[in-house]
């Protein structure tokens, strides 16, 4: 299998799942899913971006990005404060949004595959707007979301599967 | 009532502390890992501890085991909060001693059910 085959069509659907469970279950937001994409696409203004690493048969990382807006609004959510009341809180809030996505992605890949992960801790950076670019032999794939007026991505991002 | 909340996301802590003040609970302490938690129960006994699983320094297993060796406060009820929803992560879990578990995420009503029925062991 060359290595920049697609990833799964099961590992799109369970992070997808994943993501809407812990947006509706600690964000209390309802997000819509848009069509996954392969393409070196840009994310718009996605200047909040957390990472959580995954390892064990399958080899990889989840990619949260936001806009700062955006990651104001569900760390204001998560807390039960008003969005201009958010301050330091927002590193942490969204590494722990971006570790109980990957955490819930692991449970869900655990029941469908047998696959057994160990995730990383949670990385944050917050910045302007930088785009990153992968070396060529990795798989993946990005998911957009909608909340509200704010576009979200999640990207899972594949650089050894167990197919290989 | 006095709680101790031990986690490495301070996030994760308002979100149970806010849970706790719902049900009516102000009297709450904080850590944010095992080895605070320790640190904190030194200086006196709580009544129930809410923990993580995944934290540097000292995780919420190992934590648990520390309490659970210490005379004075080994029988303080402990609800571990975790992403960790494996079969044989919450068989060690409930060996290491905790008393209930709660997989994040979690709704709001999952977690005031989980303090209450801790409390009314
Ligand atoms: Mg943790």
């Amino acid at each position: 299998m060359p290595p920049t085959a697609a990833i799964d069509s099961l590992f799109i659907d369970e992070l997808t799942a994943a993501t809407r469970d812990v947006f509706k279950t600690m964000v209390f937001q309802d997000l819509e899913a848009a069509s996954p994409t392969s393409e070196d696409a840009l994310k718009p203004g996605a200047n909040v971006v957390g990472t959580v690493a995954f390892a064990g048969k399958t080899v990889g990382l989840v990619v949260f990005y936001s806009t700062l807006d955006a990651a104001q609004a569900i760390t204001a959510s998560m807390l039960g404060v008003e969005p201009a009341s958010v301050n330091g809180e927002l590193h942490d809030a969204i590494g722990e949004l971006t570790n109980m996505i990957a955490g819930s992605f692991r449970t869900r890949m655990a029941h469908a595959k047998g696959e057994t992960w160990a995730i990383s801790v949670p990385t944050v950076t917050v910045g302007s707007d930088f785009y990153t670019k992968y070396v060529s032999d990795v798989q993946r794939v990005l998911c957009p979301f909608r909340m509200n007026k704010a576009e979200l991505y999640v990207e899972l991002i594949v650089t050894r599967s167990a197919t290989q | 009532m006095r709680f101790l909340i031990v986690d490495d996301s301070s996030t994760m802590r308002r979100i149970i502390i806010n849970t706790l003040n719902k049900l009516g609970h102000q009297d709450v302490a904080e850590a944010g890992n095992g080895k605070e938690g320790l640190d904190r129960l030194s200086a006196g006994p709580v009544d129930v501890i809410i923990t993580d699983w995944n934290m540097p320094e000292m995780s919420g297993i190992d934590f648990i085991r520390t309490v659970r060796s210490m005379p004075e406060i080994k029988d303080t009820p402990v609800l571990m909060v975790t992403t960790n929803a494996a079969k044989d992560d919450i068989v060690e879990a409930l060996k290491a001693g905790v008393n209930s578990y709660v997989v994040k995420p979690f709704t709001p009503d999952t977690m005031k059910e989980k303090i209450e029925a801790v409390l009314a062991r």
